[in-house]
């Protein structure tokens, strides 16, 4: 099973959850599989979980899905215990364990040798938790969890190697402004609150 | 910390519009963070490692909420990387009310080092910050730096010196 396919089968259930990515050759195929304001792309190793989280926790009424990855996630084992204990409804924590640093030239993970991503998420305080090993597997544990009101972890055991598209066409700043003004517009918020200057103020 | 203290910071965190907060707690910070738990009015996110905390008030920030991060100087060099990365690099703005530890008056020999490195390494980060001992500076203090954080859409910070720690 590879990340690619995973994703392509699931894009099609997508309308407006919003989803973080982790760094790397997902958040490529992502956009452009689901071409979308309401993806946001992090541009850092380990906090694809946490930001996710406090997205969700912001948001409580939107779906909020995280696409991590294994060496990602194991720079911040201690968010599984935080979000476990937020637990948020709206959450679907997804990981596509690769087993390696990809990115980084492919050298092994720790989940290359013994550790088990699952079993820590369990231990932390997860109750929704799968392992996936078959595309059958990730679409089936995909729905159940788009369709139910808890806080999932799915962790899709997949083969290393990146879907071919084209790198995405947005840096960090304009898929920010983007997608803030996505949540602005799309939930009648002010974020982006311009100030007015006192200089230009009437007198 | 003294609970007058806490109370003063939780108030002007709360009249500064901040509504969502990240702590992880020291003991200076422990009546912070507990009247942060307790307040009603603040989403209140106890993490395991500052670095998450700084993730999880950038997330916050985007589904519009106003976040704030409390922890030690400690915590704030630990988390360097995710606030140049989640913070600085996209212009997403969180403010940070770091306790100072290993200042003038440091009485514990394993605090000087971080002490000295805090405030360089705000300045090299070019986060502008604000030094507060005094009680009647904790006010204005929280206010003007969320209101710079907000408009500059960078992260700010406060440090919270021996003074307004004890």
């Amino acid at each position: 099973m590879k990340r690619y396919d995973c994703l392509k089968a699931i894009a099609p259930r997508f309308g407006e959850e919003l989803v973080v990515t982790n760094i790397g050759a997902v958040r490529h195929e992502w956009q452009a599989l689901r071409p979308h304001p309401g993806n946001y792309h992090l541009q850092n190793l380990g906090l694809t979980s946490s930001m996710a989280l406090g997205l969700a926790l912001a948001l409580p009424h939107r779906k909020v899905v995280a696409f991590d990855g294994d060496g990602s996630l194991l720079l911040n084992l201690g968010s599984l215990a935080t979000i476990a204990n937020q637990h948020p409804a709206n959450l679907i924590h997804i990981v596509f364990d690769n087993e390696c640093y990809e990115s980084s030239r492919g050298a092994p993970t720790a989940t290359a040798g013994r550790a088990d991503l699952a079993a820590i998420a369990r231990g932390a305080g997860f109750a929704n938790v799968m392992t996936a090993k078959t595309l059958g597997e990730f679409e089936g544990g995909f729905l159940r969890a788009l369709k139910s009101n808890d806080l999932h972890f799915i962790l899709a055991k997949v083969e290393a190697g990146a879907g071919e598209v084209p790198a995405a066409a947005l840096d960090s700043q304009e898929n920010k402004y983007l997608f803030v003004r996505y949540i602005e517009k799309s939930e009648n918020l002010k974020i982006l609150t311009a100030t007015p200057s006192r200089a230009s103020s009437p007198r | 910390m003294k609970r007058e203290v806490a109370a003063e910071i939780v108030d002007s965190l709360k009249e500064a519009g901040v509504d969502f907060v990240a702590t992880l707690t020291e003991a200076n910070l422990h009546d912070l963070v507990i009247a942060l738990g307790e307040d009603p009015a603040i989403h209140h996110v106890p993490v395991t490692r500052e670095e998450e905390g700084i993730g999880v008030c950038a997330g916050a920030y985007l589904g519009g909420k106003k976040p704030a991060m409390v922890m030690m100087n400690a915590g704030f060099l630990l988390s360097a990387n995710a606030i140049a990365t989640v913070c600085i690099h996209p212009g997403i703005p969180v403010l940070m009310l770091i306790g100072h530890s290993g200042g003038v008056g440091e009485e514990n020999a394993g605090h000087a080092t971080v002490g000295a490195l805090t405030e360089p390494v705000l300045q090299a980060m070019h986060i502008v910050y604000e030094k507060v001992g005094r009680f009647e500076e904790i006010r204005p203090a929280v206010r003007d730096s969320q209101t710079l954080a907000r408009s500059s859409r960078r992260p700010t910070a406060i440090v919270l010196n021996k003074q307004a720690l004890r």
